[in-house]
C-alpha cells in the first residue's frame, strides 16, 4: 500500500514580473519522510517553501499538505505544520522563552501548558542560560533554536525548514538532528532547504533538486549518489558545472 | 478570543523589554502633552454640546464638524504618511489565526490612527448624554459615526497600503489620491461656479445621506428613523469595504506586486548617469558614499513617498490656509501683499514643510533605512565624518531637488514669485537643514532604529509626530522666526536677510559642533548602535 502524501505539489508556478522563479514543479513527499530540498542560489527553493507556508500566492498549480489543500484549508494546515522559517519572523523584542510561549498560545496551548513546555524547550534548547536576553541579543544559530523551539510546541506532523542549520554551531546542530531524527521516528514528516549537504546526506531519504524553477532530480538518496558518488558530485553533475576559471589579477 | 490576547500579551512584553532597556521617555512625555491638548478640547467640547441652550449653535455647526472629523481621520494619516499601530502580518500569517480573529485585533489597534478625534467626539457624546434638549440617543450616534470611521480608515488604509507596493503605478496612484483629498479645500479656494453648492451639500445642507450629515440628524433627533437607518448603511458598507480590503492584504503578495521587468534602456541609461553624478563632481570616498546614499534613498519607497508628497500634498494642502478661505475669487494671487503671513510666505511655508516630510529619512533616522550599511561604515577604512558628511550632502542635495520642483509646480501654476521670495524660500530652508542635520546626526546615532525603507507608510502614530513637530521644532525656528521679527520690525527684506545670514553662521557653528559629538557617539555605541538597527518589531508595528 502506498505511503499517503504529506506535501503533494501539482504544476506550480510562480512569477515575479514575467520571470519565473518556480515552473512547473511536480512533487511528493510521502509522510514519514526526512525531505531534502535542493537547489542553488536563486533556483526557488525559498519561494516553494514560502508558498508551501501560505506566506505567497502561487501564480498556477495546486498544493496539499497532509490532506488539506493550500490555501483553502490554510488554517487548518497551520495549526498541523512546524515552520522553522526565514529569521525575520521572529519579533525581536521577547526573550526565546517569551517567543516560544508566544507561539504555544496562538497554536492554542493554555497559558500553563504553553509556560511549561516553553521553559522545557529553553532546556532542551540550552538557551535558558540568559533568560532576560532579548532576541534580537542572540546569535544566528541561536535565532535559529528558538525558530525550531517554538516549531516544536504543539507536536506538529509536518516541519517545513529553510536553512535550519544555518549558523548554528557544531553542539547545536548535532542536538537539532537528533530531536529531527526522533520527530520522524516518531512518524513526523520534515521538508527542509539546506546548503549544507554533508548535513542532508546523513539525515535525509529522500532528496529533490531544483534549478532554475524546475525540478531536476528527485529520488531516494542511495539512487542520486549512484553509489560511491558523495551528494555534492551528485548535486553539482544536475545543476552544471561551475565555470572554473579565476580573475588574472586574483591569483596573481 | 486566546489569540487576541497572545498577541496583545507579546506587544505588551515587547514594549516592557524595549522600555526598561532605555527606551525614552521622551515619546511618553510627547504623547501625554499631544494627547492631553485633545482631552482639553473634548472637554470644552462637551460643555458645549451639553448647554441646552445651544442647541442652535449645534444644529448648524455639527454636519460640517462631523465632516471635520471624517477629513482628519481619514487624511491626515496620510498627510504625515503613517498608519498608526498595525498588526504586523508578515509576521502572523504563518501561525493559525482566523482571519476574522486578526481582522477585529486589527480595528483595536487602529483606534490610535484616529485617537484625538475618539477624544473630541467622546467629549461630544458625554456632552450629547447630559442635554435635556437631545434625544436619550444622542450619544449612541457619537459612538456610531466613530465607529464608521474606524472601518473606513481600515478600508482606506489596507487599500492605500497595497497601492503603494505596487513597483508601477504607487506613485501615480497616491498623486490621484491627494488630488481628490485636496478637492474639497480647492473649492473652497478657487470657488468656480456652483462650488458652493457643492460644499454645501458636502457639508450636508442639502443632502441628509452623508455619514456626517446622517449622524448629526440622528444626534439632534431630526428625521431620526431615516437618519439611523442612513447611518447604518453607511456603517455595513464600511464594514464590508474594510473587510474586504483586510482579507485582499491578508493574502497580499508583496514581492510579487514589487518585482516588474527591467526598466527600458534609455530609462535605465539616464539613471545611470543621475547616481555617477556625485563621483563625477566629488573624490571617493565622498563620491561613492553620495552615490551609494542616491541609488538606496531613490530605490526606498518611503523616501520618494514623501518626496512626491513635499511639492503635491505639501503644496495643494497650504493653499486655502494661505489663502484663506474669506478672500476674493482665486486669481493670480494678486492680493499677496494685503494677505496674512502664510499667504505672503506660501513658497517658504511649503518649503519648510517639505523638508519636515523628508525630516524622517534625511535627518532624524538616517541610518535606520539602510540598517546593513551602518555595520560596514564602522568596519571600511573610512572615517565616520566623511559617511555622515556624505549622508548630510545627499539630504541637502534632495532638499534643494525638493524645494525647486515646489518652484517649479508654483510657477506652472501661475503662482507669482519673486527672485527675493526664491532666496528667503532657499536661504530659510538651508538654515532649517543646518539645525535640522546638528540634531539629526546626534539623533541618528544616540536613537537609531531599524525601519524597512520598502514600507511606504510609518507606522508611528500621527499624533506622535504632530506632537514632536509642535514641541521641538519651534526650537528650532526660532533663530528663524527672529529674522522675520526683525522684518517685521524694520519693515525692511535687509533685516530679513541680514538676520537670516546670522542665523546661518549659528548653523554652521552648531552643525560643526555637533558633527564632532556625533563621530565621537558614534565610536562609543557603536556596539549599541548596531544592535539597535538589527532588531526588528514585536507582532505589532507601532
Amino acid at each position: 500500500m502506498a505511503v499517503p502524501a504529506a506535501i503533494d505539489i501539482r504544476d506550480l508556478h510562480k512569477l515575479y514580473g514575467g520571470k519565473a522563479a518556480v515552473d512547473g514543479l511536480t512533487l511528493c513527499v510521502p509522510q514519514g519522510c526526512f525531505f531534502g530540498f535542493l537547489g542553488p542560489n536563486g533556483a526557488g527553493k525559498t519561494t516553494t517553501i514560502k508558498i508551501l507556508m501560505g506566506l505567497a500566492r502561487p501564480t498556477s498549480g495546486t498544493i496539499e499538505l497532509l490532506g488539506y489543500r493550500m490555501p483553502a484549508d490554510a488554517i487548518e494546515i497551520r495549526k498541523q505544520i512546524g515552520l522553522v522559517p526565514d529569521e525575520s519572523l521572529l519579533f525581536d523584542h521577547l526573550t526565546g522563552g517569551e517567543f516560544i510561549e508566544f507561539a504555544a498560545r496562538v497554536y492554542g496551548l493554555d497559558r500553563a501548558k504553553a509556560q511549561s513546555r516553553a521553559a522545557e524547550l529553553l532546556d532542551l534548547f540550552e538557551l535558558d542560560d540568559a533568560p532576560r536576553k532579548l532576541i534580537a541579543e542572540y546569535s544566528k544559530g541561536m535565532r535559529k533554536r528558538v525558530a525550531m523551539a517554538a516549531a516544536l510546541i504543539h507536536r506538529p506532523k509536518l516541519f517545513l525548514m529553510d536553512e535550519p542549520f544555518e549558523g548554528v554551531d557544531a553542539v547545536g546542530a548535532r542536538l537539532m538532528k537528533d530531536i529531527l531524527l526522533d520527530q520522524v521516528r516518531h512518524g513526523a514528516t520534515i521538508f527542509l532547504t539546506s546548503h549544507v549537504l554533508e548535513v542532508v546526506e546523513r539525515l535525509c531519504d529522500r532528496v529533490a533538486i531544483i534549478h532554475e524553477g524546475r525540478l531536476v532530480t528527485e529520488s531516494s538518496m542511495e539512487d542520486l549518489r549512484m553509489g560511491a558518488e558523495s551528494l555534492e558530485d551528485a548535486f553539482v553533475r544536475a545543476v552544471g558545472v561551475g565555470r572554473g576559471d579565476t580573475l588574472e589579477w586574483l591569483s596573481k | 478570543m486566546p489569540v487576541a490576547a497572545a498577541i496583545l500579551w507579546a506587544q505588551w512584553r515587547t514594549l516592557r523589554n524595549h522600555r526598561g532597556r532605555g527606551g525614552s521617555v521622551w515619546a511618553t512625555v510627547v504623547s501625554a502633552i499631544w494627547y492631553g491638548i485633545w482631552g482639553l478640547a473634548a472637554v470644552a467640547l462637551g460643555r458645549i454640546v451639553s448647554e441646552g441652550g445651544n442647541t442652535t449653535l449645534i444644529h448648524n455647526v455639527l454636519p460640517a464638524g462631523f465632516l471635520m472629523v471624517l477629513l482628519y481621520w481619514q487624511v491626515i494619516p496620510l498627510l504625515l504618511a503613517t498608519t498608526s499601530a498595525s498588526l504586523e502580518l508578515r509576521k502572523l500569517r504563518v501561525y493559525p489565526i482566523p482571519e476574522s480573529q486578526l481582522f477585529w485585533i486589527e480595528a483595536l489597534l487602529r483606534v490610535t490612527a484616529g485617537l484625538e478625534m475618539i477624544l473630541l467626539l467622546g467629549g461630544v457624546s458625554l456632552g450629547a448624554l447630559l442635554n435635556p434638549r437631545l434625544p436619550k440617543w444622542a450619544s449612541l450616534a457619537v459612538l456610531a459615526y466613530i465607529l464608521f470611521n474606524l472601518l473606513f480608515a481600515i478600508g482606506m488604509r489596507d487599500l492605500m497600503a497595497r497601492m503603494l507596493a505596487r513597483k508601477r503605478v504607487r506613485e501615480a496612484s497616491f498623486l490621484l489620491f491627494v488630488l481628490c483629498a485636496t478637492l474639497p479645500q480647492l473649492l473652497m479656494t478657487r470657488r468656480p461656479p456652483g462650488a458652493f453648492r457643492l460644499l454645501a451639500a458636502f457639508g450636508g445642507e442639502f443632502w441628509p445621506g452623508w455619514p456626517w450629515a446622517a449622524a448629526a440628524n440622528l444626534m439632534q433627533g431630526v428625521q431620526a428613523p431615516f437618519a439611523a437607518l442612513v447611518l447604518s448603511l453607511w456603517i455595513a458598507g464600511a464594514a464590508l469595504f474594510s473587510r474586504w480590503q483586510f482579507s485582499r492584504t491578508l493574502t497580499f503578495d508583496a514581492d510579487a506586486a514589487a518585482a516588474s521587468s527591467n526598466p527600458s534602456a534609455p530609462m535605465a541609461g539616464w539613471r545611470e548617469r543621475f547616481y555617477r553624478l556625485p563621483s563625477l563632481l566629488l573624490p571617493d570616498p565622498l563620491g561613492i558614499l553620495i552615490e551609494k546614499e542616491f541609488r538606496f534613498l531613490l530605490r526606498s519607497s518611503r523616501f520618494r513617498l514623501v518626496f512626491l508628497m513635499g511639492f503635491t500634498f505639501g503644496l495643494l494642502i497650504w493653499l486655502p490656509m494661505a489663502l484663506g478661505y474669506g478672500g476674493n475669487r482665486f486669481g493670480p494671487m494678486e492680493r499677496l501683499g494685503g494677505l496674512p503671513f502664510l499667504a505672503r510666505n506660501y513658497l517658504t511655508v511649503v518649503s519648510v514643510y517639505s523638508l519636515l516630510l523628508l525630516s524622517e529619512t534625511c535627518f532624524w533616522n538616517v541610518f535606520g533605512f539602510d540598517r546593513s550599511a551602518a555595520q560596514f561604515y564602522f568596519l571600511a577604512p573610512v572615517s565616520f565624518t566623511r559617511v555622515l558628511i556624505a549622508k548630510n550632502l545627499t539630504s541637502l542635495f534632495f532638499g534643494a531637488a525638493e524645494i525647486s520642483m515646489i518652484t517649479l509646480v508654483c510657477a506652472s501654476l501661475g503662482l507669482p514669485m519673486t527672485s527675493m521670495k526664491l532666496a528667503e524660500a532657499f536661504s530659510v530652508a538651508a538654515i532649517m537643514s543646518l539645525f535640522l542635520l546638528s540634531a539629526g546626526n546626534l539623533q541618528s546615532i544616540r536613537h537609531a532604529r531599524g525601519v524597512n525603507p520598502a514600507n511606504s507608510f510609518r507606522s508611528g502614530a500621527a499624533g506622535r509626530f504632530q506632537a514632536m513637530l509642535l514641541l521641538v521644532y519651534p526650537l528650532m525656528f526660532s533663530p528663524i522666526a527672529l529674522a522675520y521679527l526683525a522684518r517685521y520690525a524694520f519693515d525692511s527684506e535687509a533685516a530679513l536677510f541680514l538676520v537670516l545670514a546670522l542665523d546661518a553662521i549659528l548653523g554652521a557653528m552648531i552643525y560643526r559642533l555637533a558633527l564632532q559629538s556625533a563621530v565621537e557617539s558614534a565610536e562609543n555605541m557603536k556596539e549599541e548602535m548596531v544592535a539597535a538597527l538589527s532588531a526588528a518589531d514585536g507582532p505589532i508595528a507601532a
